[in-house]
Formats: C-alpha cells, structure tokens, sequence
C-alpha cells in the first residue's frame, strides 16, 4: 500500500489500492483546504515532492495545467498515488479532523498550567 | 413581451459517464437527445425541447439561454445591447439542437447570454389534460425545473446595469460595500414572478458560480440531500437557509466540480418589487442566514 506522506506536518498514511491522496488522509482523519473534491475548482492543489500520481478520472486541462502536471502541482483530490508520495500543502497545515483515529493520544493540557479555581 | 424565464444551461463537463449518473439517474432529468460528446436534458414539469447541455471537455459554463416573449423582442434587445456598447451576434435556427433564431450577447462579464424565441416543443410529463400532480415514473430527486445561475463578474454593478437597462430585469436584492453610493457587490435579478432568474457576485469575469433547480419545499430538500449522500454526491453546505431570496437550500457538486443548487422557497416578485439592500458587513447572514458565516468554498469554488 502506498505511503501519503504530508509536509510540512510530517503525518503519514496509508492508502488503500486506487485510493486518492484527499481520500486517504480523510478517512485517517486529516483534513485541510479543499473545495468541490470532484476536480473543478484548483483548490486543494498541493506540491508534489516525490513519488508518481495517476489521473483515472478525468481533469480539466484548464484546471491542472500540463505545465502544473509538469511541475510537480497535484490535484489532491483526484491524485491517486502511483507507490509512495511526498506531498506539501501551500500556506496551511494538516488539520487534525477526527482525533480518536489518531493513534496516538491527542495531547491533553498541563494540569499545573491551569489557572487556579476560585472557590 | 420580454424576457419570460432562463431557458437552458450549456455547461463543460469532463466525463458524459459520470455526468450522466448524476444529472440522470441522482437529478432525475430526462435525457432526450445526446450526440458523441453532448447530452441534453430536460426536467419533467418542463415544456421546452431541454434545459440542461452538458459537452464533454473541461468545467464550468457554456452558455444560458434566456427565452424571450416574441420575435420583435430579439431585435429590441439586439439593439438595447449593442447601445450599451455588448458584442452581439445573430444565430441560427438549428445552432442549438432544437432551438430557433436568436441573439447571442458577450455580456459585460465576458458571459454569453443566448436570447431566442422558439424551441421545440415536447410538453411536461404530466401533460395538460387532466394532469397528475406529479409523474410516478421520476428517479432520484426528480427536479421539476431549473430555477437561476449565479456567475462571478469582475464589476457586478455593471452587469446588473445591463439586465436591467438592456433586458428590463428588475433587482430584488443588493449586496454593497455600503449604504448609500457603496460599490455593488453582488446583484440578484429577476424577469418571472420569483426572487432571482440570474444573480452576480463579484470575482473573475466568465465563471460560473452555480446554476439551480427548483423544489417544492423544505422537505424535498432534505429528501435530495439524503439522496445526494446515498450517491455520494460532494455537498458543498445544506440544507440551510439563504438570507437573501429567503430560500431554502443544498450547495452541491457535479461529478465535474460544477456547483449545483436545489432551491426552495422564496417570495413572489413584480416589477415593482422594493430591492432590498444587504451591507457588506452582513454578507454571511445574507447567504447562510443561520450559521451567519461564509465557507470558504462559497467565494473561493468556481467554474
């Protein structure tokens, strides 16, 4: 199964045969900007570090460029990995969506950083 | 005479396959004609030939053809358009499968309007005799008709000025920075009887928003939602309620990214319809009037 690596968080998942780089970081639980998730609209577009991605789904060429293609721009949501990828996402971090699949245990704050109660 | 509804939406879609399922089979429309790379649609409670054009090849907006009353009314507006300084230029009969000759208008938004008089006439599907409220054969949603298209226009004011001067469309709602002189943000306008038949928001020149299909009520809106989910239709935000027009509503994507809408709801419009105004600093709750917040997709998705 492919590796989705995500920069600059450093998060790994797993993706599942055929499994779209915006599918497999959901269903893990992360999340970040994305919009019509069918392709049309340029919004989730990612750099590309390493690795080879697929197109099975038709792209618009008006909205991922043969030039972007060229240049390591991936379209996330219809981006499916060919084996392991790098991706980086542009201006934003990995939102952590869905803290009970993480696996490991989401930070809790510092009990002595509490301000004290007034009784 | 003039401009009497939004006939037809001529969209890009990048698979007929794929467009297929979901206009088809989760939308409900008819299909009643289809070429090699074209596929046109028609709603049930719908009378003309089609309302929906689907070319495979890229995203985002064609054409919408607006149908006029009479004949002289294409040579008006021609005239009205040309005045205001629009490209226009005459089509032929058999242009459009089905549809006769028209105007075709480059408006100032850098969109293509289509006005014409005839098309072919198919009838609804309840028919008009003795109808049935509704036809039992519908799948899916079952949408009884389109409504409206939202486009994205670089000087929103500039094209309200030209439905309105050029095609005697009247403002039922105003979005500006400003009461009082403020810069026109967004303009939604109507020539029927209901709150919008086009609408503008400010962004680039040329793209398409969202074009909508009209449903009965609250309920049925919910229904298409729950379809939606069962096809796994990407929903942008819904069911919720719009501030301005007061309709009801479900944001969605074709599998193509194109927004689509189900639309309910709204108030009756006359030509002497008060516009109402919305300052800048309501947007959200104009739009979404109960999470009274903007998603970033509603500005940032568009074809």
């Amino acid at each position: 199964m492919p590796t989705v690596t995500v920069l600059p968080d450093e998060v790994a998942v797993a993706a599942g045969d055929g499994e779209g780089i915006l599918a497999a970081l959901y269903r893990a639980g992360f999340g970040y900007r994305t919009g019509c998730r069918r392709g049309g609209c340029g919004v989730c577009k990612v750099d590309l570090v390493s690795g080879e991605v697929d197109y099975p789904a038709t792209v618009a060429g008006t909205v991922l460029t043969a030039q972007e293609r060229a240049t390591g721009t991936c379209l996330s949501c219809r981006a499916v990995p060919r084996g392991d990828v790098v991706i980086r996402l542009r201006d934003e971090r990995l939102r952590c969506l869905i803290p009970f699949l993480r696996p490991a245990p989401f930070p809790r704050p510092d009990p002595s950083q509490r301000p004290e109660r007034k009784s | 005479m003039g401009v009497i509804r939004l006939g037809y939406v001529h969209a890009r879609v990048t698979d007929l396959e794929a467009a297929r399922r979901h206009y088809g089979d989760t939308l409900g429309m008819r299909l009643v004609h289809q070429k090699p790379d074209t596929l046109y649609y028609k709603a049930w409670d719908e009378w003309d030939h089609h309302s929906v054009v689907l070319e495979e090849g890229g995203v985002g907006l064609v054409k919408l053809g607006y149908k006029v009353e009479r004949g002289e009314d294409l040579d008006r507006f021609e005239q009205r358009a040309q005045a205001f300084g629009a490209i226009t230029e005459r089509m032929s009969k058999g242009d459009n499968l089905g549809v006769g000759d028209g105007v075709r208008i480059v408006l100032p938004s850098d969109h293509v309007v289509e006005l014409y008089q005839e098309i072919e006439v198919v009838g609804t599907d309840t028919g008009t005799v003795n109808p049935d409220p509704f036809p039992r054969h519908l799948v899916g949603v079952g949408v009884p008709r389109i409504d409206h298209a939202l486009i994205t226009a670089e000087d929103p004011g500039t094209v309200e000025r030209f439905f309105a001067e050029v095609l005697d469309f009247g403002v039922s709602e105003r979005v500006v920075t400003e009461l009082d002189g403020g810069e026109t943000l967004g303009s939604w306008m109507f020539c029927t009887n209901t709150p919008h038949d086009i609408a503008f928001i400010k962004g680039p020149n040329g793209k398409l928003h969202h074009f909508a299909y009209y449903l009965t009520d609250w309920a049925e809106i919910k229904r298409a939602g729950e379809l939606f989910a069962m096809d796994d239709v990407s929903v942008d935000i819904g069911p919720t309620q719009h501030g301005i027009t007061r309709g009801q509503t479900i944001y969605f994507f074709d599998p193509s990214g194109n927004r689509n809408e189900v639309f309910s709801g709204g108030y009756i419009t006359y030509p002497d319809f008060p516009a109402i105004t919305w300052t800048a600093d309501q947007l959200a709750k104009g739009i979404f009037y109960i999470s009274r917040e903007l998603n970033e997709r509603f500005t940032s998705v568009l074809t």
